[in-house]
């Protein structure tokens, strides 16, 4: 089968990333031009061009290029995660929300909403991560030895619990307002994603994400499982908690911000591998690309397609993810 | 040959090896999830020799050969491999020393033959590293010692099971170990596959590594391998040299059936009969 070559479709994704930024942010009820896009960055970054009227510059650097910086680092950040799952679970129908992930943070950030905390709201969605796969972890040793399965089944069973209780919650105390707003959470949106939600996911891909893109050797060696793994000469169980616990680490920052964006961590790792083959030195960052890619756009979509009324991301990647999925679970079907 | 003659045989003859004595293991036990598994196994491996690990399903082969390979960490006991502690030795440099193929090894990735077999030098290598002309030429020579050098584009999940085992074999070979353990590498192949994996681990003995496979044919155990380690239930019955251990009454209180060696009038070498006991 030919195949793309790495590099080649590395460097397609880093020019596409750079140019998908600065389209995405001249669309939108205000019409901007791509020179402003830059000019903006460019004065605001104190290189001598001349600057904005200060409402445009308002449009581009507060709103606009902080919220499309926040959908790349996003959809970067979240595909990475699926990427590794899926090498360390042995599970191509892995993704970050398998290990109850996403119905944690859920129930962290409805929680601080609804007692009027909105500002601990990343806070609290990364604790409930984090918590929720600690709980996870726990309930699978519980099971006798930790295996890929068996944290698969704790993730369910984790994720149910949390699910539960936040429809509790919200049953009971969501009135007229803070409903959309929950709701739009739940669903997972980027509308409220401003400068500190960029520094937020930006360091989790810099400081967790760019050491994890390092491993794939390791990954590779997952191919056949734990024990070919181990007489390779690697260190199976550090490696796979060392690469879930940073998996949700960044999962975590970038749930914090976005709400639960679903199938980006599932699907785009696929569509890597499709292109370059499996080896993970290369579908790593080249995931990491495309998420990136794909989450500008979808959320370009999320917020043009009914102008005025936007619509959370979540449901794009969804409607885009669900039938993708469908398909990836006839092929597998076909295959075993 | 007893139990008790086998360990002592091997302590007694420890202290007198130098650097080229093979593999010895002394007093291994392995318990799963609270079961004993392996109990107070002393074993030991020519090296250089191609010897067989038999004994009846749930005798504990596979266990002992992770445990003898450090893939599974024995609860107690010591390995050595030469001047090597293997037990205690770092991961990497284990893995640069003993390779371990497991029984029916399979993948839901689309793996080419040629990545798989360049896995095996992953303990050679760094992360990040770009693989080194020598690894190459390692992989390649790997392909070609089990005659897979024309499948190295093809999908490893396409192959037939004699290919995938010999391909699991390059991956091992590029390991560069110096012991090679093998689970039941000729389970599930057709005969011809089976008389071509064990052509290939004895012409190994020419290169010096030492190899222990676990099999289920006693006809090929007895027709190829120098010694034989006879396991019963997570203990060593019988261990020495083919011919002297692999008789009709060990067969017979190990098996539980009642068994014929016959002569094979083209090749010679030993045929085994069974028949209900």
């Amino acid at each position: 089968m030919a195949k793309v070559s790495p590099l080649a479709l590395g460097s397609a994704l880093a020019i596409a990333l750079l140019v998908s930024i600065t389209v995405a942010v001249t669309i939108g009820p205000a019409d901007i031009r791509f020179d402003e896009v830059w000019r903006s960055i460019g004065s605001h970054l104190g290189i001598g061009v001349s600057p904005l009227s200060e409402l445009r510059d308002g449009i581009v650097w507060q709103l606009r290029l902080p919220r499309v910086l926040t959908a790349a680092a996003v959809g970067a950040g979240l595909a990475l995660s699926g990427a590794v799952m899926q090498a360390i679970t042995r599970n191509p129908l892995a993704d970050p929300y398998l290990l109850g992930l996403s119905s944690g943070a859920a129930l962290g950030a409805v929680s601080v909403l609804l007692l009027g905390a909105a500002v601990l709201l990343p806070l609290a969605a990364f604790v409930g991560a984090l918590l929720a796969l600690t709980l996870t972890l726990l309930l699978a040793g519980s099971l006798g030895a930790i295996t890929p399965s068996r944290t698969v089944l704790a993730g369910i069973a984790v994720s149910a619990l949390a699910s539960a209780i936040t429809s509790f919650v919200i049953f009971w105390s969501v009135t007229g307002d803070s409903y959309r707003e929950v709701l739009s959470w739940l669903l997972g949106s980027l509308s409220g994603a401003r400068w500190p939600a960029v520094g937020i996911t930006m360091v989790a891909i810099i400081v967790i994400g760019i050491p994890v893109m390092l491993t794939g050797r390791l990954l590779d060696s997952f191919a056949f499982g734990d024990v070919q793994a181990a007489s390779l000469g690697v260190n199976v169980s550090a490696t796979r908690w060392g690469l879930l616990a940073a998996s949700a680490l960044v999962t975590g920052a970038m749930v914090s911000v976005s709400g639960s964006i679903g199938f980006v961590g599932l699907i785009l790792p696929h569509a890597v591998r499709l292109l370059v083959g499996p080896g993970h030195r290369a579908l790593l960052p080249l995931s990491a690309l495309l998420g990136a890619v794909f989450l500008v756009w979808a959320d370009t979509l999320a917020r043009t397609l009914f102008d005025p009324r936007e619509i959370p991301v979540g449901i794009v990647t969804a409607m885009i993810g669900a039938p993708i999925f469908a398909f990836l679970l006839t092929r597998r079907k076909s295959s075993t | 040959m007893s139990d008790d003659s086998v360990g002592a045989d091997s302590v007694r003859s420890r202290s007198s090896l130098g650097d080229d004595s093979g593999l010895i293991a002394e007093r291994i036990r392995v318990t799963t999830d609270g079961t004993l598994l392996i109990d107070d196994v002393d074993c030991t491996v020519a090296r250089g020799s191609l010897s067989a690990l038999v004994g009846p399903n749930g005798a504990g082969k596979s266990t002992l050969l992770r445990a003898l390979t450090a893939v599974q960490t024995p609860a107690a006991g010591s390995v050595t491999f030469g001047s090597h502690d293997l037990l205690g030795m770092p991961r990497r440099q284990r893995a640069r020393l003993a390779a371990f193929v497991e029984q029916d090894a399979t993948t839901d990735t689309s793996l080419t033959v040629g990545m798989v077999v360049a896995l095996g030098r992953l303990p050679h290598q760094s992360l990040w590293e770009a693989d080194s002309p020598e690894s190459a030429a390692i992989i390649a020579a790997s392909l070609e010692t089990v005659d897979m050098t024309a499948f190295r584009e093809r999908e490893f999940q396409s192959l037939s099971g004699g290919e995938k085992q010999r391909v699991m074999l390059a991956r091992a070979l590029a390991q560069q170990p110096q012991l090679l353990a093998l689970d039941e590498p000729t389970n599930h192949l057709d005969i011809a596959a089976q008389l071509a994996v064990l052509e290939l681990l004895s012409s190994l003995r020419s290169t010096g590594v030492t190899v222990l496979a676990a099999l289920h044919d006693l006809s090929l155990a007895a027709s190829y391998c120098d010694h034989i380690i006879v396991l019963s239930h997570g203990r060593v019955v019988a261990a020495g040299a083919t011919e002297t251990v692999l008789t009709e009454q060990l067969i017979a209180d190990v098996y539980g059936v009642t068994a014929s060696i016959l002569r094979n009038p083209v090749t010679g070498k030993p045929v085994i009969g069974f028949s209900p006991a």
